[in-house]
């Protein structure tokens, strides 16, 4: 067992999770979609995504495409979040939360293909 | 570019993903704990104002307690956020700097710049893998001619002195193992712009596995390497774009043909010296007896030359591994004896070749004790010992680095000049007294600058009088006669016309020039650029041929052709 690779299973498979967490829900429901579960989400793909840097093999450079684009959709949906809350100052409503969902299952769509490379790699390992 | 930027990503990975833990446990506290607004409700801070409050915190900035005074709960959690953030910076920045003057990571930053500005070169550029002795002395004179040098050096050392040793035009330059294909290739090996690569690094190992590796990155790339062993030699030799330099091989057919043919060596030294420098003086070496003090690979050469050009020799070394059953070879004993031995008292003259500078000096000493009218050729090791063989005076000196660097040199100016030396060795006539003369008359004392001349009918200056129906057809003497007055000659002598597979050494002047030949001249400085202005428009060669200037502008064309309507009328 290599803690390294337990490590970043983790990291990965947890930014997944989170991501489905978050993203699960009524689209347009601000009451299923809790604000520290989109933090937590953010987080652990940043840290997923660090953990990506500095692979030069081919599939090290797809695992770090899809961090990328992940967090380039949950940093989207984020803003979107603040910019409603702080800026427009107005109370979460639908048609905003609809936004910060679907950005969020961008994301969600990237952290899948994510997974899937973690476990092909896994499979073709033991082979 | 790629390798600097997986160096650095990989090198920051654990501090980035410290400094994000670090950031979301504080800004996930501040969330957590509830505050109290002016009137004393409870309220929570959001993630963006926490996120904004450890922002400032964290890079020690502090802009106070907002929106609203904090909690002690609050503070609490805020002191701890204080230490764990500036904690987590101060490893992270201690970790970038740490990078910054990482040695892998400045490698690949100098590599990387190198290689770039190899591919970037636009002119045309001579490689050469070594930065010896040789190295050091080829470089400086390709640098007096102008031309642009790609340098790769093993030692970092001796490689940093290329920054600071004087050069018109810098040479870029690395320290890396030539020996590797990719340090070659960043060097330049497969770039267009590559003239030639010299390889003259270290030993015959290393070199032979330069200059083959260059060939066979770059199977059309010229190569020049240097070589001492046989093996190496051997190995080489199976690759038909090396081309071999034995300095000691060199230096002792110049002996030689100092003895038999010093005609010969004299238009080869006037030829291949630094153009515009003076020709150098013949040696003038006597006939007889020599003795050989040494008999290294050097020696070795000097013997065989000698029994060559038929002298006799005596060789003394005090290596007993050396002595074979030849009786020309002594070995031991006292070394005043063994100069008597060899015949010091009749000898005409002595080679000191031992690879120690001081004992050549002792030995030429000893050896003027016992006769004083030796003509002497000494041995110089490290070029940093001139002044210690200068209080020899010797009559001649070997310097392997001048030797490799005046025979690189050679090989460079042109592939024509090789061609045409080739048959001034291998010429039985007076090929060489006719050189000779004709460079006297024509060029004058110093050495000539060459250059070749295409004679393609596709020069627009060309083109008309290399069509076959022309009468008086082109010669080469059309070409040798200055544009600017005629019939005044240019300074310059055609040495070698080169028709297809045919090679004519000093072609007649009257000889007549067909569309593809190449003709290489050698001349006065800037005789070059005058002859250029035949390939570019017909009218200077016409104003050779016939003395009349052809009109140039379209009025005058039009005119002119007017003329002689009416003259035939």
């Amino acid at each position: 067992m290599n803690l390294e690779k337990v490590i970043f299973g983790f990291f990965v498979i947890l930014a997944f999770t989170l991501n489905f967490g978050f993203f699960i829900g009524g689209i347009d429901n601000p009451q299923v979609h809790h604000p520290g579960h989109l933090f937590a989400a953010v987080v652990i793909n940043l840290v997923a995504l660090v953990m990506k840097f500095g692979d030069r093999t081919h599939i090290g450079a797809t695992h770090l495409a899809t961090s990328l684009v992940a967090m380039l959709q949950l940093f989207a949906a984020a803003l979107v979040w603040m910019w409603h809350l702080y800026i427009s100052a107005l109370p979460m409503d639908g048609p905003t939360m609809s936004v910060v969902v679907s950005l969020s299952g961008g994301a969600l769509a990237a952290n899948i293909i994510s997974v899937v490379l973690l476990i092909s790699e896994t499979l073709r390992q033991t082979r | 570019m790629n390798d600097i930027l997986f160096v650095i990503l990989r090198r920051l990975r654990r501090p980035l993903i410290v400094l994000i833990i670090a950031y979301a446990i504080s800004v996930w506290g501040l969330v957590l704990i509830p505050g109290r607004d002016a009137a004393g409700n409870v309220v929570h801070l959001g993630f963006f104002h926490a996120f904004y409050i450890v922002s400032y915190t964290a890079t020690t900035i502090g802009f106070g307690e907002i929106p609203h005074a904090f909690t002690d709960a609050q503070r609490v959690w805020t002191i701890f956020s204080i230490y764990l953030s500036v904690i987590s910076w101060a490893y992270a920045l201690g970790s970038i700097f740490h990078l910054a003057r990482d040695q892998t990571f400045l490698d690949a930053i100098t590599r990387r710049r190198f290689a770039t500005q190899v591919w970037s070169m636009e002119e045309p550029f001579v490689l050469i893998v070594g930065y010896g002795q040789s190295g050091i002395m080829l470089a400086r004179m390709l640098d007096r001619t102008g031309q642009r040098m790609v340098i790769v050096e093993l030692r970092t050392q001796r490689a940093s002195s290329i920054e600071i040793d004087e050069f018109e035009h810098p040479p870029l330059f690395l320290a890396a193992d030539g020996r590797l294909p990719d340090v070659l290739v960043d060097a330049g090996v497969t770039h267009r712009k590559c003239l030639a690569m010299v390889a003259l690094a270290g030993d015959d190992d290393s070199n032979q596995s330069v200059a083959i590796g260059g060939t066979v990155l770059n199977p059309s790339l010229r190569i020049i390497a240097r070589v001492h062993s046989q093996i190496a030699r051997a190995n080489m030799e199976s690759f038909r774009k090396i081309e071999l330099i034995n300095p000691f091989e060199a230096f002792a057919n110049n002996m030689r043909l100092d003895m038999g043919a010093p005609d010969k060596l004299r238009v080869v030294e006037w030829l291949s010296g630094l153009p515009g420098g003076a020709r150098p003086s013949p040696l003038n070496m006597p006939m007889g007896h020599w003795v050989i003090c040494g008999f290294g690979s050097f020696g070795r050469y000097v013997a065989d030359a000698f029994d060559k050009a038929g002298v006799t020799w005596t060789a003394i070394d005090n290596d007993p591994s050396v002595h074979c059953n030849n009786p020309a070879i002594l070995h031991h004993g006292d070394a005043q004896e063994n100069l008597r031995e060899a015949g010091i008292e009749r000898a005409v003259g002595l080679i000191a070749c031992t690879d120690r500078d001081a004992v050549n000096l002792a030995t030429v000493t000893r050896a003027r004790a016992l006769n004083p009218n030796l003509y002497v050729v000494i041995r110089q090791i490290n070029v940093a010992n001139a002044s210690l063989i200068d209080a020899s005076m010797a009559n001649l000196r070997f310097i392997r680095a001048e030797v490799v660097s005046h025979k690189v040199r050679q090989l460079l100016t042109s592939p024509l000049l090789i061609r045409f030396l080739g048959h001034l060795d291998e010429d039985q006539g007076d090929l060489a007294q006719r050189t000779g003369a004709s460079l006297e008359t024509h060029v004058g004392e110093n050495v000539p600058f060459m250059w070749v001349f295409d004679c393609y009918a596709s020069y627009r200056g060309l083109r008309e009088a290399l069509a076959p129906e022309v009468d008086p057809p082109l010669t080469i003497g059309d070409l040798l006669i200055d544009p600017e007055n005629p019939p005044q000659r240019l300074d310059a002598v055609a040495l070698l016309l080169l028709r297809k597979k045919t090679e004519i050494p000093l072609p007649a002047e009257n000889t007549r020039l067909l569309s593809g030949d190449r003709v290489l001249f050698a001349g006065l400085r800037g005789v070059e650029a005058t002859q250029e202005r035949f390939l570019l428009e017909p009218s200077p060669l016409e104003y050779v041929r016939t003395g009349i200037e052809p009109p140039r502008s379209w009025l005058f064309r039009r005119l002119l052709r007017q003329d002689s309507k009416d003259s035939e009328a």
